[in-house]
C-alpha cells in the first residue's frame, strides 16, 4: 500500500510561491489501477513525482509499503548521453539485477535493435517510452507510475504493454496520468480528479471522467 | 541492524554503478579511456616542475625543485578539480533523482572519489618516474605521507559538501569561485614549507587546514631534509565543521530540488 497524507507542494514563482497541491490524501492498494485526471498544470505530474520520491513534498508524508517504480514519463530516469545499453547496465546495477537478463528482455520488448547502441538523447519519444517500459518491467515493481507516456507508442507497443502490464502483471498496482478518457476508462478502476490543488477520488471511473470533462 | 546492513549494501552498489557511469560519460571507451583522469594532474606537475627547474635551479632549501613542485601540485589540482566538479552537481544529475536508492551524497562522493583516484594514479606514476630519474626521493615515511594525503582529501571533500549545495542556491558563487581558488593558492602550502617563511607568514599559515596536511605529506616524502610544522587537529576540526554544515545544506537542497 502507498499512503499519502496531507501532501502539499509549492514552487517558487517570482517573489511568491505557486501552490500546486493543497493537502492531498490518497491511498493506493496493491493491485489497484488508479487514473489521475486534471487539466494541464493541475499537478498530475507533481503528484506522481512525489509518490515516486523524485521530489519531496513541501509538507505531508508518503508511506510506501510496496516497491514503486520511478515515474515513467517524457523526461528523467535516463542519462541522455549514454546509450540504451549503458542505461540498461546502470539500471541493472543500481537495482541489483543481472544485466544479461535485463538486456535480453529490453532487446525483445523494445525491438530497437542497433539503436540501443546509440545515445538515448537521439531517441524519439516513442523509442524512449519503449526503453522506459522495458527497463521497469524487467526490474518488476509492485506499483508502476506512468505519466502520459503510454499514449505515445504505436499500435505494436500498445499491444505489448497491454500483454506485459495488464495481463501478465495484472496483480500490480498502477498509477496512470492521462488526458485520454478512453485510456483511463479501459485500464483504471478508480479515478482521481485533480483541481485547484485538491484531489477528489471517484470509485466510479465514469463519474470521475464526467467531472473532469466539466472542468 | 539488518536494515543498516541492507542500506550499506545498496549504497555500495549505487556508488560502484555511479563510478562506472561517470567514467563512461566523461571519458568514453575510446583510446586510453579512464586513464585520462590522471593526465591533467600529471601534465600540471610535469610542466610546472620543468618551468620551476629552469627558473630556480635543481635544488632549493636542500630539496629537489621538481620533486617539491610535483608533491605540491598534485594535491592542489585534486582540490581544484574536485571543487569544480561539485558545482551544480544536483542540477546536472537531476535524472538520477528518479531512482530513490540514489542519495545526493552518493554523487558528490563519487565525483570526489574519481578525482582522488586520478590524482593518486598521477602521483604514483610521476613519483616512480622521477625516482628512476633520481629527481624524487624514495619516501621517508609512507605513514606520514598517507595521513597527510587523507587529511588533505578529507578537508577538500568537506568543502565540496558545502560548495555543491551553495552553487545551487546562488549563481553568484559560481562567478566568484575561480578567483577565490586563485587567491587561496598561496595558503595551500603548495609552494613553500612553513619553515621557509617569515614568522608573520608562518602564523597566518597556521589557520589554513591545507597547510597542515601538505606539511605532513612533505615530511613523509622528504623526511629530515624538511622541517615540517603541522597540527593534525586543525584539518580534522575544520573538516568536521565544514562537513556538518555541508550535510545540513545538502539535506535542505534535496527537499527543495525541482527535477525536470
Amino acid at each position: 500500500m502507498i499512503s499519502c497524507e496531507r501532501l502539499t507542494k509549492s514552487y517558487p514563482m517570482g517573489s511568491g510561491r505557486k501552490q500546486v497541491l493543497r493537502g492531498v490524501d490518497l491511498q493506493i492498494e496493491p493491485g489497484e489501477h488508479v487514473g489521475f485526471l486534471g487539466r494541464n498544470g493541475a499537478g498530475k505530474t507533481t503528484l506522481i513525482k512525489l509518490i515516486g520520491g523524485v521530489e519531496m513534498p513541501t509538507s505531508g508524508r508518503i508511506h510506501r509499503h510496496m516497491s514503486v517504480s520511478w515515474p515513467l514519463g517524457f523526461g528523467g530516469g535516463f542519462q541522455g548521453s549514454l546509450t540504451g545499453y549503458d542505461n540498461a547496465r546502470f539500471i541493472a546495477r543500481i537495482y541489483g539485477h543481472e544485466y544479461k537478463e535485463i538486456r535480453d528482455f529490453v532487446e525483445d520488448f523494445t525491438e530497437l535493435g542497433p539503436q540501443l547502441k546509440m545515445p538515448v538523447k537521439t531517441y524519439s519519444s516513442g523509442m524512449r517510452a519503449r526503453l522506459a517500459f522495458a527497463l521497469s518491467l524487467a526490474i518488476e515493481f509492485d506499483c508502476y507510475l506512468i505519466d502520459e507516456i503510454i499514449m505515445v507508442g504505436d499500435a505494436n507497443f500498445h499491444k505489448k504493454c497491454h500483454h506485459e502490464l495488464f495481463e501478465k502483471r495484472r496483480d500490480r498496482a498502477l498509477v496512470l496520468a492521462s488526458h485520454s478518457p478512453e485510456t483511463i476508462r479501459e485500464f483504471c478502476d478508480r479515478a482521481v480528479v485533480l483541481n485547484q490543488g485538491q484531489a477528489k477520488i471517484y470509485a466510479d471511473v465514469n463519474e470521475g471522467l464526467e467531472v473532469y470533462a466539466g472542468l | 541492524m539488518d536494515k543498516l546492513a541492507a542500506g550499506w549494501r545498496i549504497q555500495r552498489r549505487v556508488i560502484s554503478a555511479l563510478m562506472i557511469r561517470e567514467l563512461v560519460t566523461r571519458f568514453g571507451r575510446e583510446n586510453i579511456g579512464f586513464l585520462w583522469i590522471m593526465v591533467e594532474p600529471l601534465l600540471f606537475a610535469v610542466l610546472v616542475g620543468i618551468v620551476w627547474r629552469f627558473m630556480k635551479g635543481p635544488e632549493e632549501h636542500g630539496v629537489s625543485v621538481v620533486a617539491f613542485v610535483a608533491s605540491g601540485y598534485i594535491p592542489l589540482t585534486l582540490f581544484r578539480n574536485a571543487v569544480g566538479r561539485s558545482v551544480r552537481v544536483f542540477s546536472v544529475n537531476g535524472s538520477l533523482m528518479y531512482h530513490r536508492q540514489i542519495k545526493v551524497l552518493d554523487f558528490i562522493f563519487v565525483r570526489f572519489l574519481i578525482e582522488m583516484i586520478g590524482a593518486m594514479m598521477a602521483y604514483l606514476f610521476i613519483g616512480t618516474l622521477l625516482i628512476l630519474l633520481n629527481e624524487f626521493p624514495v619516501p621517508a615515511d609512507l605513514g606520514a605521507f598517507f595521513t597527510g594525503w587523507f587529511l588533505y582529501c578529507l578537508f577538500s571533500f568537506s568543502l565540496c559538501l558545502v560548495l555543491a549545495p551553495l552553487s545551487e542556491m546562488s549563481d553568484v558563487l559560481e562567478k566568484f569561485m575561480p578567483v577565490t581558488i586563485y587567491i587561496m593558492i598561496p595558503f595551500s602550502g603548495t609552494f613553500a614549507m612553513v619553515s621557509w617563511l617569515t614568522p608573520e607568514a608562518q602564523n597566518a599559515m597556521y589557520y589554513s587546514p591545507f597547510v597542515h596536511a601538505m606539511e605532513l605529506m612533505r615530511q613523509g616524502i622528504f623526511g629530515s631534509r624538511v622541517d615540517a610544522h603541522y597540527d593534525v587537529a586543525v584539518p580534522l576540526a575544520a573538516s568536521l565543521v565544514s562537513a556538518l554544515i555541508g550535510l545540513g545544506l545538502c539535506r535542505r537542497i534535496r527537499r527543495h530540488l525541482v527535477v525536470e
